[in-house]
């Protein structure tokens, strides 16, 4: 019995044989559904584009000004990171820390990791630090919350609109193309694949 | 030959982070491709969960009687806990809205919470049925938990957008904090839940 050719669900523990899905196909365990494997086009060459891109759409999405609006001849904007210091003066740092990671810190470490990874997996070098970055930006994934921070932006515009004259800023542009790349990231970026080459370089 | 379908039986590990089987009488206690520590199942899984459960029980408390936000308008101060700001919604005629506010900082830290409990009594008391269902109740609330940070984000966001001095001004009240807790110490409570001890206790073959 050679572990390498056998596989286990990760949800249910049941023992399968690993399979490798044609490109459309899906590997699911036959016990408790849990979607284990769907191959993708281009991933490593996806990936890289991808992280590319949301690496130069970060900086105008955190720091210009997503919206702003004017109330009484008074107007004022914010911007993503003007969020993180007002909670952070108001004394609520454990909030501000929170959104800071989860909205700005995290979303870029992914980004760059991804950058780092699928760079290196594309030009065939080996690294030992590889495996690493691999490990951290899955563990990372669960708090990089931007698609949560864009329902923030939607429901707090709803309510701003109502009282005072909304107006959007570039910054908003910037983070809607943001979020999609990092979707478009997200499921270009094939875990099974990468682990696979990832050992395959070391070896 | 169903009865020695889990991989564990057969004594394989998964490893955590890479999906690779190591054979569990190599003693090995990191895993060759990834190097991260091998676990036969998510240690101390039942007591970490349950542990960072309570605690979130104890701050879902705080979390809803306190106001989350103070908003100034020309000189009145109002406070808004977070069924307060969702009558406010509906008052203003915005119920879609509502509803979604709703669902994100009410209904699902609610229904993740007893969702947790009933896994952990699940596994507690051994209960024979249902089990790919409850491993799909479990997916089902690690993939929901994030979402209740939406209302924590649309404050940091109301607090950069709406700071015009005297005439209007938003700031975040004690609850936020609470709030903010209880979202993070579920997501911890679901991430030390192993789903695989579900499928442990069955004592009929599936």
């Amino acid at each position: 019995m050679n572990p390498n050719k056998l596989d286990a669900c990760p949800q249910c523990d049941l023992l399968l044989r690993r399979i490798d899905p044609e490109l459309g196909e899906k590997a699911q365990c036959p016990r408790c559904a849990y979607l284990l494997y769907y191959p993708r086009k281009h991933s490593i060459e996806r990936t890289l584009a991808l992280s590319i891109a949301g690496l130069i759409l970060f900086f105008p999405a955190n720091f210009l000004p997503l919206m702003g609006i004017k109330l009484l001849g008074n107007s004022h904007d914010g911007s993503l990171i003007s969020g993180v210091i007002g909670l952070f003066n108001e004394g609520l740092w454990a909030v501000a820390v929170l959104v800071f990671v989860s909205s700005i810190l995290f979303p870029l470490t992914n980004v760059l990791l991804s950058l780092l990874i699928s760079a290196h997996l594309y030009l065939n070098k080996p690294n030992r630090f590889l495996a690493q970055w691999m490990r951290w930006l899955q563990h990372l994934d669960e708090w990089a919350m931007l698609e949560v921070y864009a329902l923030g932006i939607i429901v707090a515009s709803v309510k701003l609109a109502s009282t005072a004259d909304l107006k959007l800023g570039l910054g908003l542009y910037a983070f809607i193309a943001l979020l999609l790349i990092t979707a478009m990231l997200a499921s270009s970026l094939d875990r099974y694949l990468f682990w696979q080459r990832i050992a395959r370089l070391r070896s | 030959m169903r009865y020695k379908a889990s991989a564990l039986v057969q004594g394989l590990v998964r490893c955590h982070d890479c999906g690779r089987l190591s054979r569990l009488d190599a003693q090995l206690p990191h895993c060759p491709v990834c190097g991260s520590r091998l676990h036969e199942r998510m240690p101390q899984s039942l007591q970490r969960c349950l542990a960072f459960l309570l605690s979130s029980y104890a701050l879902y408390l705080p979390a809803n009687i306190f106001p989350i936000m103070t908003v100034t308008q020309i000189g009145v101060t109002e406070k808004h806990t977070i069924i307060g700001g969702i009558i406010a919604l509906i008052d203003k005629d915005m119920l879609p809205i509502a509803i979604l506010v709703f669902v994100a900082s009410i209904l699902v830290p609610l229904l993740k919470l007893l969702g947790l409990s009933l896994l952990l009594l699940n596994v507690h008391c051994r209960w024979q049925r249902n089990a790919k269902l409850w491993t799909q109740l479990y997916r089902m609330i690690a993939f929901v938990g994030r979402w209740s940070m939406l209302d924590i984000f649309m404050i940091s966001i109301l607090i950069a957008v709406v700071d015009l001095g005297g005439v209007s001004k938003v700031l975040a009240g004690p609850a936020a904090t609470a709030f903010a807790a209880v979202v993070v110490l579920t997501m911890f409570a679901a991430m030390s839940f192993d789903p695989r001890l579900i499928w442990d206790k069955q004592k009929i073959p599936r």
